[in-house]
């Protein structure tokens, strides 16, 4: 049992690690101080009221949400098509749409972010929300590809065989019969779809305008210049809107089974 | 509707995203990085990457650091994972969910927190100077230290689930065959457990190494301005420079010694072993 002990030590340790990040911020964001310190001095929401006076960071919150959203909306679409069709027929090239449609993962993000730029600048969208959302839509797809194929290979195909034998519309089928039994699959989809734009830095970095520039960025750039709480009560307000999609993640689809994919996919 | 036409109708709308923002931007880009300032043919942004000596130094702290990662994050990792193959179902649960829930949060408001930690005034260096063990704050942070301690942070959830899956996968039985076979616990772990999850090692390292190489957001925030790796300079060229071809070219070599890199360590690693299975 010694051996077991030993384990568990160095895995609560690892633990504190991977969260003292969280742990340290919250607390720091109350302060009652003017500088940045850990452990808080006195208490206070003064830094969070402070959010309220610096109209970058609340228009760029406004920016990141409204880009993950779209692009989880869209990315998911596209991607639950594209895995239906290589699910459900066999047909020559399906292998190479298949390693193109996962391809995004296999390059470092540095790539991607500056290929998009070299082409949005010569197509005239870099710095819109258009060039930013069609790059979040590209590294979010191989995700929802992913997710839904896995969902479609357990798939009973003689269920929706039924359906039609019963005499419904192809429409009806897909609606009542094939969407609900994939539903965990193209939710999970949507809500890591949206983590993965709303997080986004590297990509983000070489597509944005002083106007389009999303919460992550504006951290970014904000703390290379500047450490003092603000940073730490606007983390604070990130890492719980992040923490309600988590939570609702693990609840639809479980994390394991979720990272499980993710690993192996670069 | 046939079947080609719906094929076709169902997979276009990704494939056209994938084929306009993806591939051929990349083709571009790598045209591009065979340019020079009179945008004719050149190598010329190839070939300062090697005769350049600062370039190669930036290469090799490049892959230093991405190596250290690796070392902390399996050092770190692997307990880990066997203690997670150990768990039971309920804890196996509570530790995944612990490791892996930092990793959906945005890596620059984890890198945020480890100044908070880390920095000159930070946690560890008041505690320090407050308790009397150090005269003048110990550098923890802008250094590669810093680098490797963000960088490990953000890529350990890979190595212990790598880690994790191949031991899940072992047959208990075996360490039980082992211990029956009168082995002690040292002996049945090296003979057994390691050779049967190398597998989950090598993806791993190798996958914790190839994110390292090419991190960009960590080494900017936790290696500060002084020591640049790789991706920082190529984000320099591009950005602050405006030197495209060359930020491309380095960007590429980026890729390509990554790649170099991964493929020799594992050829290395299944020589190695064919040998010990065949050459006895």
């Amino acid at each position: 049992m010694k051996k077991i002990n030993v384990l568990g030590l160095i895995t609560f340790f690892v633990l504190v690690l991977v969260n003292l990040p969280f742990l340290v911020i919250i607390p720091s964001s109350f302060t009652a101080a003017g500088y940045l310190a850990f452990p808080p001095e006195g208490f206070s929401w003064q830094w969070y009221e402070m959010i309220l006076d610096r109209p970058e960071f609340i228009d760029s919150l406004w920016i990141s949400l409204k880009l993950a959203t779209v692009t989880a909306i869209l990315a998911t679409f596209l991607g639950t098509l594209a895995a239906f069709a290589l699910s459900k027929y066999k047909f020559r090239g399906s292998g190479i749409i298949n390693a193109l449609m996962l391809s995004p993962l296999t390059v470092p993000s540095l790539i991607i972010g500056i290929s998009a730029l070299l082409f949005f600048t010569r197509i005239g969208i870099a710095g819109t929300f258009t060039g930013l959302l069609l790059a979040h839509m590209l590294i979010s797809i191989p995700y929802v590809v992913r997710l839904v194929l896995t969902g479609l290979s357990s798939f009973d195909y003689t269920l929706e065989k039924a359906g039609y034998m019963l005499g419904a519309h192809p429409f009806r089928v897909f609606w009542d019969i094939t969407l609900p039994l994939l539903r965990p699959a193209i939710v999970s989809g949507m809500i890591f779809s949206f983590l993965t734009s709303f997080d986004n830095v590297t990509v983000s970095l070489f597509l944005v305008a002083p106007d389009t520039t999303t919460l992550p960025l504006a951290i970014f750039t904000y703390m290379q210049e500047t450490l003092d709480p603000l940073v730490a009560s606007i983390s604070s307000v990130v890492i719980l809107l992040s923490l309600v999609f988590i939570v609702l993640l693990e609840k639809v689809y479980g994390l394991e089974r979720l990272f499980g994919l993710n690993s192996q996919s670069h | 509707m046939s079947k080609r036409l719906s094929v076709t109708l169902l997979t276009a709308p990704a494939m056209i995203l994938l084929l306009g923002v993806f591939i051929l931007p990349m083709l571009m880009m790598l045209l591009l990085s065979f340019q020079d300032e009179n945008q004719a043919f050149s190598l010329h942004n190839y070939s300062l990457f090697i005769q350049d000596p600062y370039y190669l130094e930036i290469l090799w702290r490049t892959i230093r650091v991405s190596l250290w990662t690796v070392l902390v994050s399996l050092l770190l990792g692997f307990p880990v994972a066997m203690y997670m193959a150990q768990a039971t179902g309920k804890m196996r649960g509570i530790v995944t969910m612990l490791i892996l829930a930092p990793h959906l949060i945005s890596v620059v408001i984890r890198n945020f927190g480890w100044v908070v930690v880390l920095g000159e005034k930070g946690w560890i260096n008041e505690t320090l100077t407050s308790l009397g063990l150090i005269d003048q704050p110990l550098r923890l942070l802008y250094n590669e230290l810093g680098i490797v301690i963000g960088l490990t942070d953000s890529f350990i959830a890979y190595m212990v689930l790598a880690i994790a899956t191949s031991l899940y996968a072992i047959d208990p039985s075996l360490n039980k065959a082992a211990s029956i076979l009168g082995a002690s616990r040292i002996r049945t772990f090296f003979s057994v457990t390691l050779p049967l999850c190398l597998p989950g090692i090598i993806a791993g390292t190798t996958l914790v190494f190839s994110l390292s190489m090419s991190a960009f957001v960590t080494p900017a925030l936790m290696g500060g301005t002084s020591v640049k790796v790789l991706p920082v300079i190529a984000y320099e060229q591009i950005m602050a420079t405006l030197n495209w071809p060359l930020g491309a070219a380095l960007a590429f070599l980026l890729l390509g010694s990554t790649i170099l890199l991964v493929t020799l360590y594992t050829k290395l690693i299944e020589t190695k072993r064919y040998k010990e299975v065949f050459a006895s």
